[in-house]
């Protein structure tokens, strides 16, 4: 077909200046991350044998903490912003006026627009000690001046990250479920609350699921919240790999920390998005 | 009494969007008074007295313009050159039929799931493998990996929303591929590619990680130098500058709703809203 | 509480900005009775229907159900049972699931649920698919789930928006004759909207005619066909061919002096001439005449000449257009075709009996009718 060949030179330029630079990287990545490192140097050996004692040094339980705070904090951030998320999405959906919903939308999307480290400032402003919510981490029982405050705010900081996006990508859900079905739920005498839980609410749950792996995975990923707000008390895997390219030189360690890192994020997406598919098949999914 | 569970309903939903609301608002609002605080030290919220001195603060700071200067150029270099080959690609990939397109995409779509610190990583080593020790050119290829990305999927939704008719149209018409292209395609999706070149732009000029690793003492961007500022004091510069950021973004919305459209970004559903 | 007025709407009036999409809309409707809400999109027959729903909060006006005011009432506080253009058939739960919702709902005891649904299964014919989920039945049988699930509750009012619409035209007749009568087997009372005028006239007792936001006229679908009260009407329910001109006296009565020629107009005294009037018939009381001196059929009272500018043969049925000498152009409809048809451009008389029709408004009036 003639429409083939044009479309195969238009491609051309992008795979040629892309692909060099998502493949070459990690390929390097990982050869790296199977190098040993010598104290003081920068980088790994160069022409040395390879080993995987990168890689084994992390089966200790010293990292088990590290491993296991960033996925215990990640979790409760991403079930908060599923809550608060969803109902966002459905208001804006299903409730806001046309005008308000775009100003909501518009608000979301500005969230996104200023940059993490602005966010990440103006919550230490607003949650710390001379800001007028300090006052807050008394309302879910916490002492601020102990290390559950730190968490805290690292919380509030990941929050602040994976909301915007998760609430974007469950407007698009709740936008698939057909309006008609609350309506016909309420003409058969639900109230509105339970048209909502035994209707809308069931025929999110995929999308749900779904935009919760897309915020589990990004905030686990995440390096500047713990870094700026965890005042070493609250320490992610990304720190861990930052740690080892800015104070020592241990690339491969890096390297190794970098590959465990993108496997997990990785199989997190592809198992995720498998599991979603196979328990709700999508043709169950809509409301026609 | 299902009147009541109605009522009771509603109020608990209004208090947790208020809250939603609120946690996402907030910052933002503090950090704008706390811009105009006139006092010298971080004192209790709100300020008494009022001053534009953190603005000239910034106004004076070589440290922050240099980040500036690098972030600008950074940003909008990677966002031209994601912008054309990204167009094209999408395309190809929308509208061609060759094998290994879903390989390509899902390729091409990568940087997305990768994080962020591990492709700032990646890169670096692979520029220092490659030789590349300046700054300002690696910046420019990790952010052309992070902006790519955002361009290709922008553009492959609009361009599902341009039937592909209008082409078929122009080459019945004798016109050859490429003007077809041109003179049909582009124009018909360019709003929406405006709209993603936009937003792939914030991105990156907002981008943390990617650039923290491939930044160095002479050549780093904006958000590396707060970053940096803030580890060490915090102070109310930032604040100012968080007032610029919000300024500009809420203008940048604008030029996007301009554009195309603030809801095209979510699409619509099946069903209208 | 009356059985002649079980609902009712009084001055039902919306609007949207500026625009009214229901002005003073009222009517009532008897125990047992199947009503049409007819008229073209954008006239307000749905909106009528979700505003005695409860979906649609009426800035004026009353919903009366059972002699009690349902205005300020939720929908799931109403009597009503809806069926949904779409169906809206919960896509995660069985048929008998949705069927049961309903009831469950309205405080119906559990262990009588299974037994109604299979009951009501059984009268709509979908007995044994209690276990199915909806996307795997036909359109029809979808269509049929969405009416057991609104009868299930034994609702006071049936409202069915459209439900028809959303089926291949070969199902839609089959089924219209089901769903009358799956109602009337019910006594069920019924408001349905439609937009198609020929599934109004074949579902419904009465039919309330609707145009921009106002009832244009109210009446059992014979006499709305026979006895159109204003040329929207005669236009939208079937075909009319509509002639205008001045009402004179004449020897022996009055006659309508219309650009095509005189139509006589008898037991009349009731107006007065010199005044305009529309006059409306239905093609199927025409006949061609093919030559000026051809004699008339029995009764026949009126020839006018003209000239055919178009014949469609479809089938059983012929079609002639004819321009008269005024310029206006007539239809005729003939069912027997061994009679020879004339050709374009012959000239013809058309020949009928004025008592078939009808003297309308020349101008169709903002009248409201309740």
């Amino acid at each position: 077909m003639p429409l083939d060949r044009f479309h195969k030179i238009l491609v051309l330029p992008a795979v040629l200046v892309f692909a060099p630079l998502v493949i070459g990287p990690l390929i390097l990545l990982f050869q790296e991350s199977l190098r040993p490192y010598e104290g003081g140097s920068i980088g790994g050996t160069l022409n040395a044998y390879l080993t995987l004692s990168n890689y084994t040094e992390f089966w200790h339980p010293t990292y088990a903490k590290y491993f296991l705070d960033t996925f215990r904090v990640s979790l409760i951030v991403t079930l908060l912003a599923l809550v608060l998320g969803y109902l966002l999405a459905h208001y804006v959906v299903r409730v806001a006026k046309p005008r308000i919903a775009k100003l909501v939308l518009a608000g979301l999307l500005g969230v996104l627009f200023i940059s993490l480290i602005v966010r990440i400032y103006a919550i230490t402003l607003t949650f710390g000690p001379i800001g007028p919510l300090r006052d807050i981490s008394w309302l879910v029982g916490i002492d601020p001046r102990t290390r559950r405050h730190t968490e805290l705010m690292v919380v509030f900081g990941l929050l602040h990250t994976v909301l915007p996006l998760v609430t974007l990508t469950m407007i698009g859900t709740i936008q698939m479920v057909n309006p008609r079905l609350e309506e016909a739920a309420m003409s058969l005498g639900a109230p509105g609350w339970r048209a909502f839980f035994s209707v809308t609410l069931p025929l999110s749950i995929p999308g749900i699921v779904s935009a919760g792996i897309i915020g589990y995975a990004f905030s686990i990923s995440n390096l500047v919240v713990p870094l700026l707000m965890g005042r070493g008390f609250v320490t992610f895997i990304s720190n861990l790999i930052y740690f080892r390219f800015s104070e020592v030189a241990n690339f491969p360690s890096g390297a190794a920390l970098s590959v465990i890192m993108l496997l997990i994020a990785l199989g997190i997406f592809f198992a995720g998005t498998r599991i979603v598919s196979a328990i709700w098949p999508p043709a169950e999914r809509s409301g026609r | 009494m299902k009147r009541i569970e109605d009522y009771i309903g509603t109020a608990i939903y209004t208090t947790v969007l208020l809250f939603a609301g609120l946690f996402l608002v907030m910052p933002m609002i503090v950090a704008v008074v706390l811009s105009f605080d006139a006092r010298s030290f971080l004192g209790a919220f709100p300020p008494t007295e009022f001053s534009l001195r953190w603005y000239r603060e910034f106004l004076s700071d070589d440290y922050l313009h240099r980040g500036l200067y690098t972030s600008l150029i950074v940003s909008t270099i990677a966002t031209l050159v994601s912008t054309v080959l990204g167009t094209f690609a999408a395309i190809a990939i929308d509208r061609g039929r060759f094998k290994g397109r879903a390989t390509l995409e899902a390729m091409f779509l990568s940087p997305l799931i990768i994080p962020t610190v591990v492709t700032g990583f990646a890169v670096l080593i692979f520029t220092a493998s490659l030789g590349i020790m300046d700054g300002l050119t690696r910046l420019i290829l990790g952010h052309i990996l992070i902006t790519f990305p955002y361009i290709l999927r922008t553009v492959l939704a609009v361009l599902s929303g341009v039937p592909k008719r209008y082409t078929e149209a122009a080459l019945s018409l004798g016109a050859k591929p490429w003007l077809a292209t041109i003179e049909v395609t582009l124009p018909l999706a360019r709003s929406g590619i405006i709209a993603g070149a936009i937003f792939a732009f914030v991105m990156s000029f907002d981008e943390v990680a990617v650039s923290l690793f491939l930044s160095d003492p002479f050549t780093y961007t904006l958000p590396v130098a707060l970053l940096t500022q803030m580890r060490a004091s915090l102070n109310l510069t930032i604040a100012a500058i968080s007032v610029i950021f919000l300024v500009v973004s809420v203008l940048l919305i604008l030029a996007l709703d301009k554009l195309a459209g603030v809801e095209t970004l979510t699409g619509r559903g099946v069903y209208g809203r | 509480m009356d059985a002649n007025r079980l609902l009712e709407i009084q001055d039902a009036s919306k609007s949207f900005g500026s625009t009214k999409v229901l002005d003073e809309v009222s009517f009532s409707v008897a125990q047992g009775e199947i009503i049409a809400l007819l008229g073209p999109s954008g006239c307000g027959k749905t909106t009528t229907l979700r505003a005695i729903a409860g979906f649609e909060p009426l800035d004026y006006g009353r919903v009366v159900i059972a002699g009690q005011d349902m205005t300020l009432r939720r929908p799931y506080e109403r009597p009503i049972g809806l069926v949904f253009q779409d169906y809206a058939l919960f896509p995660h739960m069985t048929v008998g699931q949705n069927v049961g919702f309903g009831m469950r709902h309205r405080g119906i005891p559990r262990r009588e649920i299974p037994e109604r649904t299979a009951s009501v299964l059984a009268r709509v014919q979908l007995d044994g698919l209690a276990h199915r989920k909806p996307s795997e039945l036909s359109g029809g049988q979808q269509q049929r789930v969405a009416l057991a699930r609104a009868m299930a509750t034994e609702p006071e009012v049936m409202l069915l928006d459209e439900p028809l619409s959303n089926l291949d035209a070969s199902l839609r007749l089959q089924l219209r004759i089901e769903l009358r009568q799956v109602l009337t087997a019910a006594g069920s009372t019924a408001i349905i909207v439609t937009h198609d005028q020929e599934e109004a006239m074949g579902l419904a007792d009465r039919i309330v005619l609707m145009k921009a936001g106002r009832i244009v006229q109210i009446d059992a679908p014979a006499d709305l066909y026979a006895r159109p009260r204003s040329r929207f009407a005669a236009e939208f329910i079937g075909e009319a061919t509509w002639f205008e001109g001045i009402l004179r006296p004449k020897s022996s009565g009055m006659a309508l002096e219309t650009g095509a020629g005189l139509i006589p107009i008898e037991g009349r005294s009731d107006l007065s001439p010199g005044a305009a009037f529309g006059f409306c018939i239905r093609p199927e009381r025409i006949s061609v005449l093919l030559a000026e001196d051809a004699p008339l059929f029995e009764g026949a009272d009126t020839r006018l000449a003209g000239e055919v500018t178009y014949v469609e043969r479809l089938g059983g049925d012929v079609r002639i257009w004819v321009r008269m000498v005024d310029g206006a152009s007539a239809q005729v409809s003939a069912k027997n075709t061994s009679v020879i048809l004339p050709e374009p451009g012959a000239k013809v008389w058309l020949a009928f009996r004025a008592a078939d029709g009808v003297l309308l408004p020349p101008v169709d009036t903002k009248e409201r009718v309740r």
